[in-house]
Formats: structure tokens, sequence, C-alpha cells
């Protein structure tokens, strides 16, 4: 029931309304999983591992189901250097399981274009299996689906990118077995088996988010080798390293199969995988990154992308001084002459704060309004309405454009105050209040005017 | 991350500020000029809405500070808390010092460490090494206050200026398109 369904749920999440390369992501992770399952068996398979980085977590937004969402980010050592490594993992079964899982509900991010997909399904089925691994004793845990579990990866419909992963794992595997001498896999494979694997896994790493969200340099995997004492395929597992300390200062970090095991090189590849996971978002911010998987390449076009939003900034701004022989932004001639025919109309549908006094809303108001409307272009009508709050009388900023508009002159008064900006005695609310103070004959608290801004 | 949009509402709400100071404390400049103090304006505005928790913006706001007769700008368009933020700008510089220094006696000292050479697989991941060296070198040249980010910080930080800049070339060009056509009308 669960391999059908969790396949599904790969492929379903492909569908989800979002970037490819969350979706490719995501779905890495779920292939990753199913390998990490089968990885802690006498078949020491080469494997990519799925790591946690500490802050990332912020950078996410999880959508709800049921209250529990989250989301599986894991990280691809993709230079060609790190492909070869082995990952051994065992996994701690976590009666706290249950806890963890509001944490991620309070995570969020806001858009930088990061989807969420939560198979409900998954949750579930994780949920249900940690009553299954509590229970667990027999040495035989994951060791048995791993064949049927990779055959199945392999028939589902994933997109290339995946495929490609999968090859590359399966071909390792079959590296591996040749290494090793051919040890039986009984075909006992259940599903329940592979989810507990699968499981284990999703344990390990919400663990590993938990703590990750909990103290920012603290990345957890938990390990035991209790499931799978009886077996002498054990061994395989004592290979890898395992640090465990409860202070949550320190790093944890699992030592791969094959690789040096001293802390420099772990730090070493905490190091690394840091930096791959920032590559990453760097990668969907950049336009045109996708296909570029390479450190240097990447690097490349993230400084021509830099460099060209530098030139523009330049452009424009030479633009704006060509086109302004006077430097006067009268933002309040953009709205009188409808430039903005979104904001014009929206005027007498306003909506209504009743916080502040009417002249330092109507001081804050042009700016809001060419804020609004000058950058959400498109954006819904309520919302400019929320934001421009002008009180009852609507005919008040007609009349206030109509005085604006001969207001920006710089007058011998003005100037004289403005030489106090430069002044030691400077004061803040002198210069907010100038542009618009002319057009205000009422009483204008300055303390008002820097409450706006 | 604040979401796109209160970025841009903000640092519009700078620029304006800055500009408008500009063009009412001088009658006339030359167009140079004029395009000077809107890209500093519209720099500032865009280093203070992140309000010095970055350190590339504490480096912009450091280096437009540097020249006098930037300061008074650059003071009203950071708002009340602009001792504060000089102060932490100001740190920032003098670490860059020790950073700097700390880097001569590292390249002094490596130079001398002897090559490893070269059969193919080590020259190409050293080949490789070398590229993204120089290549991080650029980037931290293109990022204000770079110079002194370990590598991890510079992505981040990359990240960030990124994301700003995009604000600031989307609110000047809407600005640029209006002004345009207002003067057209």
């Amino acid at each position: 029931m669960a391999s059908p369904e969790m396949l599904h749920c790969l492929s379903t999440s492909g569908n989800v309304a979002g970037n490819g390369t969350d979706m490719t992501v995501f779905e890495r992770q779920r292939v990753r999983m199913k390998w990490q399952q089968e990885q802690f068996q006498q078949q020491q398979q080469q494997q990519q591992q799925s790591y946690f980085g500490g802050n990332e977590f912020s950078m996410f937004s999880m959508g709800g189901q049921v209250g529990q969402a989250q989301q599986f980010h894991g990280l691809i050592n993709g230079d060609s250097a790190g492909v070869g490594d082995l990952l051994g993992r065992a996994v701690k079964a976590d009666p706290g399981l249950e806890n963890v899982w509001p944490e991620f509900g309070k995570l969020t991010m806001p858009g930088t274009g990061f989807n969420v997909e939560n198979a409900g399904f998954e949750s579930a089925g994780i949920l249900n299996c940690s009553g299954f691994e509590m229970n667990h004793t027999t040495s035989r845990t994951s060791s048995c689906p791993l064949a049927a579990a990779e055959a199945k990866v392999r028939e589902s419909v994933l997109p290339e990118k995946i495929a490609s992963a999968v090859g590359r794992e399966s071909f390792k595997k079959r590296k591996a077995d040749k290494v090793q001498s051919p040890k039986v896999v009984a075909e006992e494979e259940t599903k329940d088996k592979r989810i507990k694997g699968c499981a284990e896994d999703g344990e390990s790493k919400i663990t590993e988010a938990n703590n990750n969200k909990n103290s920012t340099t603290t990345t957890t995997t938990t390990a035991t080798t209790t499931t799978t004492n009886n077996n002498n395929r054990e061994t395989s597992a004592d290979t890898s390293k395992v640090s465990e300390v409860q202070k949550p200062d320190y790093i944890h970090v699992r030592a791969r199969r094959g690789q040096a095991t001293d802390s420099h090189s772990l730090a070493e590849r905490v190091r690394r995988e840091k930096i791959s996971e920032r590559m990453k978002y760097l990668q969907d911010l950049v336009p045109g990154c996708n296909k570029i998987t390479g450190k240097a390449g990447m690097l490349d076009e993230i400084i021509n992308y830099v460099q060209s939003l530098q030139r523009q900034v330049e452009f424009l701004s030479m633009k704006l001084a060509a086109v302004n022989p006077r430097l006067d932004f009268n933002i309040d001639n953009f709205l009188a002459k409808e430039v903005f025919p979104a904001c014009a109309a929206n005027f007498p549908t306003i909506g209504m704060s009743s916080e502040m006094t009417n002249p330092s809303y109507l001081h804050y108001d042009p700016i809001q309004q060419v804020a609004t409307c000058g950058v959400e272009m498109g954006i819904n009508p309520a919302e400019i309405a929320l934001r421009r709050t002008i009180s009852a009388p609507v005919s008040i900023p007609d009349t206030f454009l109509d005085s604006c508009f001969t207001q920006i002159q710089p007058s011998s008064t003005w100037d004289a105050d403005l030489q106090n900006l430069y002044g030691p005695e400077f004061h803040q609310g002198r210069l907010m209040s100038f542009p618009s103070q002319a057009a205000f004959t009422g009483p204008i608290d300055a303390s008002n005017l820097k409450m706006e801004m | 991350m604040r979401p796109p949009t209160s970025l841009k509402k903000e640092f519009l709400k700078k620029w304006i500020m800055g500009l408008q100071l500009c063009s009412s404390s001088k009658k006339e400049m030359s167009f140079l000029e004029r395009k000077k103090a809107i890209k500093l304006s519209a720099d500032v505005a865009m280093a203070s809405a992140r309000n010095a928790t970055t350190r590339w913006s504490r480096a912009l706001i450091s280096n437009a500070s540097k020249d006098d007769s930037n300061k008074g700008l650059v003071e009203c368009i950071l708002g009340p808390e602009s001792e504060s933020l000089k102060r932490a700008s100001m740190s920032l510089v003098l670490c860059n010092k020790r950073n700097r220094s700390k880097k001569i006696l590292r390249k002094s000292c490596s130079i001398r460490r002897a090559r490893k050479s070269s059969s193919q697989m080590v020259m190409a991941s050293s080949i490789a090494k070398r590229l993204v060296k120089k290549r991080t070198q650029v980037l931290k040249s293109l990022v204000p206050g770079g110079g002194s980010m370990s590598e991890f910080s510079l992505i981040e930080e990359t990240l960030d200026y990124i994301l700003s800049l995009r604000a600031q070339v989307d609110v000047m060009r809407h600005l640029a398109n209006a002004t345009e056509l207002l003067n057209r009308k």
C-alpha cells in the first residue's frame, strides 16, 4: 500500500504549482530516503547524503496539512568529487517524534518561489511507522526490501534528474555488490518494512531539522545500531562514526564510509554542504542557472547577474536624471495626472484607519500611494484601499493635490531650514515635513511625521 | 526575509526622501551631478532598508558616509537610527583592515608551499579550484564589503544583495516610466 502511494505522491508532487527545481529536489529527497534505508544494511551502497543546513529552515515556508507540514530539502554534492561517497547511517527510533511535527507548522518563508508540497499521506505514513519502529526488535530491519525498493524506484515515473540520480545510485550499488561477497538478501520484503525504513530516515531528518531549527549550528543525526544488532552486517554500519553529544552547540556529523573520519574532514564536509545548500538558493534566484551544476559555472552566472543588475541601476539613474531636469519628483503629479489609473479609480473607495491624525496621513499618503501604485501596478484594489487611509471628507485629496502642485519650490524659509539639516542641531522631523508642509494649514507635529517614517 | 513588496515600499519611501532633499538643496545640477545624486540616494535607501542587518548594507553605508558631502544625505535617509548604524558600519571597516593584514601573511606563507604536481587528475581538480577561487574574488569585488567575508557568508550576502538589487531596479524602472509618461502628457 505504501510504495505505489509513495511513488504516486512523488509524481503528483511534481504537479503542484511551483518551481521545477523544487519539485525535483523534493522528489530527489524522497528517493534518497528510500536509498538510505537500504543503506545501513549488509549491502554497502554508495549513496548521496542528505543533509540539513542550519539556517535554511527559516527560509522555508510550510504549508500545513492537518496542522503538520514539512519539507525536506536535501543536498546533493553535485561535484564529481563527491559523487563516490557512501552514506552509512542508522536511525534511532524516536519516541518523541510526534512532538517534532508541530514545530514545522510554524516555519514560514515569504516567497522566494519555494513551494511546499506536503503529501499528507507521507506524514501519516511515517507517523504510523514510528510505531512499527519502536516495536521492532528483529535483526532484519530493512535489509529486506532493498532490491525491491530499488526496483520500484527504477520503475517509478520520475523526471530525468531523478532518473539520472537513481541510475547513478543503482550503478554504485552494483559496484558495491561486486565488491562485497554477494550476501543473500532475503526477500521478505514487506512494504511495511520499507515504509519503516523510510520512517526511520524521516525521523532522522526530522530530528535533524528540528534541532536545526532550534539551534542554528547543530545538525544531528541520531544513530542507532540497536535494530540491526544481531546482524553481522552490522559491521558495515560500525564503520561509520557517530558522534552523539548532548550539548546543543556541537555539530553532529556522520562520516561517510570510505572517507577519513578525523574532525578536519568532517568539518570540511559540513562546510561544503552548507555552501552547496546556499548555492541552490542562488540557483533559484538567478535566472537560467538550473542547468549548471558546477560551482565555478554557477559563480560565473551569479557574477554576470549581479553585474547586469548593477549596470541596470546605473542606466536607470541616468535615465531618471535625463528625464528630470530639476530632480523634482513631484509624486502628487503622478496621481493627479492619473499616471496610475488604478490608484485614481480607487480614490473614492477608501478604507479608514483611525489611529493617526489627518495631516499626518495626508503627508504619508503621496509616498504611500506612489509606493503602492508604482510598485504594485497590478495589485488588487483591496490592498490599495487598505493602505490609503484617507479620512472621511474625500474631497480632501483633490484639493490637497492641487495645492501640492505649487509647493515644491524652494523658498527662502526652506533654504534656511535646510541649512540646519547639515548643522549640529539637525532635527529629523523637519526634513520629513518639508515636502508637504506647505500644503497643510493645520498644525503638523513633527513627531507625528516621525512616527510615519 | 521580508516580503519583496514591503522592501520595495520602504526603499521607495527613503529614496524619494533623499531625492527631495537633494533637489531642494541645490538649485542647478548638472546631468552627472543629478545622476550621482539619484544613484547615491537609491543605494543608501536600499541599504538602510535592510537596517544594517547585512554586511553589504553596512559596508555601503560606511562607504557613502566617508564622503563628507554625502553625509547629510545619508543621515537623513537613515533616519533616527543613523548613529547606531554608522557605528556598526565603522566597526566593519576596522575589521576589514585586520583581515587584510591576515590575508597578506597567509599569502606569503602559501607561496613557499611546494606545489603538488601533475598527474592528470590532480591538475583537473586544481584547475577547478583555481577557477572557483578567481570567481569568488570577482564576486567579492562586486558585492559591497565583500572583501572580508568567508566563502559561506559571501554567498549569503550575495543572495540578499541580489534580492535588494532586483527590488531597486524594479522601483527605479517604474519611476522612470511614470516620469516619462508624465512628461509626455
